[in-house]
């Protein structure tokens, strides 16, 4: 059994390294329809990935965040609750724990435990509201989750533009910055890379735990369905609820790494264009959490070596979002195209 | 060459890795109605759906009237004169009648669906076969019954010369059975072809005149209705060997002391109708209480009433004496009430999880499985490899995902872990709907076989052999209410008018047989 | 300032500038009404949308003729979408995921083949976009006449679809296919309805619109396409949908809420007025989750909503 899983897994990584290589020879027939070389454009996006320590250290920032909420998003996705609103969940997160920051007088180091438990009661709330409605109501949470990111996207505005602004400050749309002593601390001079690293591994290693665990086989039955949840003793409105707030405490958390280790303040468009890399992430790591590690890397360096490529070459940035995209569709064909393969391969058996 | 309606040679149909169909030959005769015999999982409605284009055979012919077709979808058969009344209606509940039937009969190159006309349609038809339908009815407003008959009205307007029924008598109380007979006799001698399937032998004996028997996806055998066709031919062929069908159960109830006790229950059902209405009854300790009925007539609100999965309005449930009344699943289970439920699929098990896991759905958060919440992963496996073993659950291993097994293994791995620990009650529902005859006579032993060990056992079935053979005492179901309880062993004609309705005069004798 | 809002001319701007930033919502909302009833909840009308618009903008730009860039931006829309009928109905992917695939990869693509054709420019290329026609007569009257009788063409055809759209829906046999599609697949395939071919349909159907609306965007809201042209006005279709109840008639009223809202922000701004405008901009997300509520409570939803259809299944 050790053997068939390991062989299993060890098939899975092969499968979707097919897909990301596959992808990026999409990529290549765009690069090379723009007219350049593209064995060129991505040696100069790889250097521009991990060419140095500071361009490692811009992957960081990125995966950080990115690795976290895909962690979250991957709880409410094996629980077949597609919770789509990972953004407003961070963004929500980001403007409890900043208030945490500028307005409530602690001793910093109480900051440092206070602010980001604010900033994963906010985004479980914000999550909570669409588990309820879903529960209660029965309403789609796909739509639910979606419509809360605007809402959230607005509250932020609202904030940043009203009662949250710097004083004093040229009416643009941000608070005031953070005091340096609760601000994350960077891991080298001149590198932009925090502390929040640790925190990344921290929670790596937690939901790891999280899925052998008693709790993670709650969420995984749940993703088999509400009666059988019901039937086994659980109450599945409940866990749906819990496994909601779950998912969208990781996402509050990453508000919390944004406001207080990268723009050390809230600034309204703060993590824009998160919620859909996650789902990126969360896909390409097929949903664990050591996938999810690999994906995270290889989505922030792709965005890292992108912004590289287009100041090298002269292709646009865009690219990225292409061979992101080829990744997803790639993705969701393949347990067909497997299925497909599976049955022509019994046919043979019967028909000679 | 011309009385031959339909046939079909050497038809072939793989769903996985298991031939559903294997060279099977069916020759259909103008005129007549046809059974197509076979217990479940024989490949018979796999072959009508073939017939209908509903599924594309990996080999083999058809031939209508002596001419190949290639029948590529239902619009196809269609166009060719075959209906199909399927076993699970299909109908779209929040539309009309008069649009459900109108969905599949427009004319070629109809744009507009002039609603009106059709309306006027369906009346007429309805009145010339006298069918009761309201056209402008929503479906769910309609009864089961009420549903068979626009399904049937549906298919007739398609003007069809084959008609196909897949077991069309499920559902059917006994006088709506004979109902339906009369009516496949009117459209026989209107010249129609009919293939009923069923598995089902007084069925054929009574209303076919010629029937094909499958077995294993094989057609092993075709034969005309006559007198000197006995059930006991037909079933050895259904079965392949003579099999012992009266498992003569040894049990006998030796408890006293009452271990499920259920005071004026009352119960709704999905919409908030009364489901279940003022019922009463006890099982004692190793005693088995088979309850007959209908499908539909409050069975599965019984059921999850009794596991906590359904509210109670009013009444009491006492398990070994304490009031379980609105305690939740969980409480039951921690007491010991087993469930088998009738949906498997969707509510027993986890169909794309593997054996391992679909055995500790309701343990893992015992010590048994975990310690300080994290799964003890060897612990899981051995104890599939035990239950495996135990229950003999034809699997290539205990991570083999259960959408791969065979229903018979399916329901073998609820069993293992329902019966797994000796419940004190077991509720099952529908244990062997739509597994093979050697499973359901397995299933059948191991319920006995916990009760003989003490448990008591609710077993809830359409099927009044099951009831008769396996049952110490055998309550009747219609309509919500409690008919009457029977002694164990009654007969099919002491029971039959209970299940429509007809309430007992000796109630008070019986009931404490 | 609150003189400045209760006079005449400010209504009027107001109101007509409703009707402009309505008028894509609600082409994208018809479209997605017979997607959204067939079964399939398309999240990727951002992204065709966003490509449509693109096609429109350069295909006029080059040809000179703004209805050649309207067609095309038809055309792409249904070639876009088409992608998005093969992930949902042959490969049976899950669909919200499909859908934000293909926003990610239509965001791509339309900035990545713009950038290539038009290259990076300080001021961006421009056409004359759409000019107003007035409709001789109905214009002249007060307030109403500006509003609703002085658009361009592509407005006036977007308010002649809804009665379409309803006729399709409700009196043809292809709306009640669809209907039986949405509803219960397996039913429709038994009665020889071809569930894949009218859920294509149904697809390819929102996909025009989305690609109308993506037209409209560049060619008659503007006049030059840029990368963040679509904002959320897909999503919003999608809303509206819901708040429509899948009924053509109320998806017009949704949209006119959506558009009424974000007009009323960008007028507010124009005069400078102090009025915290971002919380009215949420009030018509809020509504539409009630709206979901209802719908969804009184199981209005088609029951195979977001459902792939596979016959094989045992």
């Amino acid at each position: 059994m050790m053997k068939r899983r390991l062989r299993s897994s060890i098939s899975t990584t092969w499968q979707t390294a097919v897909i990301v290589v596959a992808a990026l020879l999409l990529g290549a027939l765009f690069i090379a329809f723009a007219g350049e070389s593209p064995l060129e454009c991505y040696g100069v996006m790889l250097e521009g990935a991990l060419g140095s320590m500071s361009r490692i250290s811009e992957i960081m920032i990125k995966m950080v965040p990115l690795m976290i909420m895909a962690l979250g998003v991957s709880i409410a996705f094996r629980a077949k609750l597609w919770n789509i609103g990972a953004e407003g969940q961070m963004i929500v997160g980001a403007i409890t724990s900043a208030v945490v920051g500028l307005y409530i007088p602690l001793l910093p180091w109480l900051h440092m435990i206070i602010a980001p438990i604010f900033g994963m009661i906010g985004g479980a709330l914000w999550a909570m509201i669409a588990g309820w409605l879903r529960v209660r109501f029965n309403a789609n949470e796909v739509i639910t989750t979606m419509m809360l990111n605007y809402v959230a996207l607005y509250l932020l505005a609202y904030m940043v533009y009203g009662p949250m602004q710097e004083p004093g400050g040229y009416n643009y749309p941000q608070s005031s910055s953070m005091a340096e002593s609760i601000q994350l601390t960077p891991l080298g001079a001149g590198l932009r890379v925090n502390t929040s690293v640790f925190v990344a591994i921290g929670v790596l290693i937690l939901i790891i735990l999280f899925w052998r665990s008693r709790f993670g086989f709650t969420v995984d039955l749940l993703g088999h369905g509400t009666k059988i949840t019901n039937y086994a003793g659980l109450n599945a409105n409940r866990t749906i609820i819990w496994t909601m707030m779950l998912s969208g405490a990781l996402s509050g958390l990453v508000g919390w790494i944004e406001v207080y280790g990268v723009h050390f303040r809230l600034l309204e468009g703060i993590g824009a264009g998160f919620g859909d890399l996650a789902v990126v992430i969360t896909l390409l790591g097929k949903m664990s959490p050591i996938g999810i590690l690999f994906a995270s890397f290889f989505i922030s360096a792709l965005l890292v070596g992108g912004a590289t490529m287009q100041r090298m070459t002269a292709i646009p940035y865009s690219i990225v979002d292409i061979i992101q995209g080829l990744v997803i569709v790639l993705l969701i064909t393949q347990p067909m195209i497997q299925q497909k393969l599976q049955a022509r391969k019994a046919r043979g058996i019967y028909v000679e | 060459m011309e009385s031959i309606a339909v046939e079909m040679r050497d038809i072939t149909k793989i769903f996985g890795h298991k031939a559903a169909n294997d060279h099977v030959n069916f020759t259909l005769r103008r005129g007549t109605i046809h059974g197509l015999l076979g217990e479940n999982g024989a490949g018979k409605t796999t072959l009508m759906n073939i017939l209908y284009g509903l599924y594309k055979p990996e080999g083999g012919d058809i031939f209508l009237k002596g001419e190949r077709v290639d029948i590529q979808s239902p619009e196809k058969a269609i166009s060719l004169g075959i209906g199909m009344v399927h076993q699970h209606f299909m109908l779209a509940n929040p539309l009309t009648v008069t649009e459900n039937i109108m969905a599949g009969n427009f004319r070629k190159r109809q744009i507009l669906l002039r609603k009106d006309q059709f309306r006027r349609e369906v009346l007429e038809l309805a009145e010339r076969y006298k069918m009761k339908v309201d056209p402008d009815s929503y479906i769910w407003q309609n009864s089961v019954g009420e549903q068979q008959r626009i399904e049937i009205l549906s298919v007739l307007f398609q003007d069809i010369d084959i008609l196909i029924l897949d077991e069309p008598t499920a559902v059917l109380t006994p006088s709506e059975t004979d109902e339906l007979f009369i009516t496949l006799r009117e459209l026989v001698d209107d010249g129609k072809s009919i293939v009923m399937i069923t598995h089902k032998l007084d069925e054929i004996l009574q209303v076919a005149d010629e029937v094909t028997v499958l077995r294993d996806g094989k057609n092993v055998g075709c034969r005309k209705i006559d007198e000197t066709v006995t059930k006991r031919d037909l079933s050895s062929m259904m079965i392949g060997y003579d099999i012992d069908l009266d498992l003569q159960s040894t049990h006998e109830c030796t408890g006293d002391c009452i271990a499920l006790s259920v005071k004026d229950l009352t119960v709704k059902n999905d919409k908030g109708l009364i489901a279940l209405d003022h019922i009463s009854f006890d099982i004692k300790e190793g005693e088995i209480l088979g309850l007959a009925g209908v499908d539909g007539n409050g069975q599965k609100e019984l059921c999850e009433a009794l596991t906590g999965l359904r509210p109670v309005e009013a009444g009491q449930i006492y398990v070994k004496g304490d009031d379980f009344t609105g305690k939740n699943s969980k409480d039951f289970i921690n007491a010991g009430v087993s469930f088998v439920p009738e949906d498997r699929r969707d509510v027993g098990l986890a169909l794309d999880w593997n054996i391992a896991n679909n055995l500790i759905i309701k343990e893992y958060g015992t010590d048994a499985f975990s310690s300080r919440g994290l799964l003890l992963r060897n612990k899981i496996k051995s104890h599939a490899k035990e239950m495996i073993e135990r229950f003999d659950i034809r699997a290539i291993g205990e991570d083999a995902l259960v959408k791969d097994l065979s229903g018979g293994n399916q329901q073998k791995v609820i069993l293992a872990r329902e019966l797994n620990g000796l419940p004190s009650v077991l509720i099952a529902n529908q244990p062997t709907r739509g597994v093979d005859i050697n499973a359901t006579m397995n299933i059948r032993r191991e319920i006995i076989e916990s009760s003989n060990n003490g448990t008591a056992v609710l077993l809830v079935s359409a099927d009044l052999e099951e009831i008769i053979q396996v049952s110490d005492r055998i309550a009747v179901i219609y309509d919500g209410k409690i008919m009457g309880i029977l002694p164990g062993r009654s007969s099919v004609a002491e029971i039959g008018p209970l299940m429509l309705g007809e309430r007992m005069q000796r109630h008070d004798e019986t009931a404490s047989a | 300032m609150w003189n400045e809002i209760f006079s005449l001319t400010f209504l009027t701007s107001l109101l007509t500038a409703t009707i402009r930033l309505a008028t894509p919502i609600l082409y994208a909302a018809l479209g997605q009404i017979f997607t959204q009833k067939a079964g399939i909840l398309n999240l990727g009308v951002e992204g065709t949308m966003i490509v449509s618009a693109m096609a429109a903008f350069t295909v006029s730009y080059f040809s000179g003729s703004l209805w050649l860039g309207f067609i095309s931006a038809i055309v792409v829309g249904v070639l876009w979408s088409s992608i998005m009928a093969w992930l949902s109905n042959t490969m049976n992917a899950v669909q919200v995921i499909a859908g934000i695939g293909l926003n990610i990869l239509g965001a791509g693509v339309a900035s990545y083949v713009y950038r290539i054709i038009f290259g990076v420019r300080t001021l961006p290329p421009q056409i004359d976009p759409f000019p107003v026609v007035e409709l001789p007569l109905l214009s002249k009257i007060p307030v109403i006449g500006p509003v609703l009788f002085c658009n361009n063409v592509p407005t006036y055809i977007a308010f002649l679809l809804i009665p379409v759209s309803w006729f399709l829906m409700e009196r043809t046999t292809f709306g009640l296919r669809v209907k039986m599609v949405g509803e219960h697949p397996r039913a429709s395939d038994a009665k020889g309805i071809h569930v894949t071919l009218i859920r294509n349909i149904a697809v390819l159907i929102g996909g025009a619109c989305a690609g109308a609306a993506g037209a409209y965007m560049s060619t008659a809201y503007m006049n030059l396409f840029t990368d963040n042209l679509v904002q959320g006005q897909g999503f919003m279709a999608v809303a509206v949908v819901i708040f429509s109840k899948f009924r053509p008639g109320w998806a017009l009223v949704g949209s006119l809420v959506f558009g009424f809202s974000n007009a009323l922000q960008m007028r507010l701004q124009a005069i400078g007025a102090g009025i915290p405008n971002q919380l009215l901009l949420m009030l018509p997300y809020i509504v539409t989750i009630f709206a979901l509520i209802s719908t969804s409570r009184k199981a209005e939803m088609p029951s195979a909503y977001t459902k792939p259809y596979v016959r094989m299944e045992r």
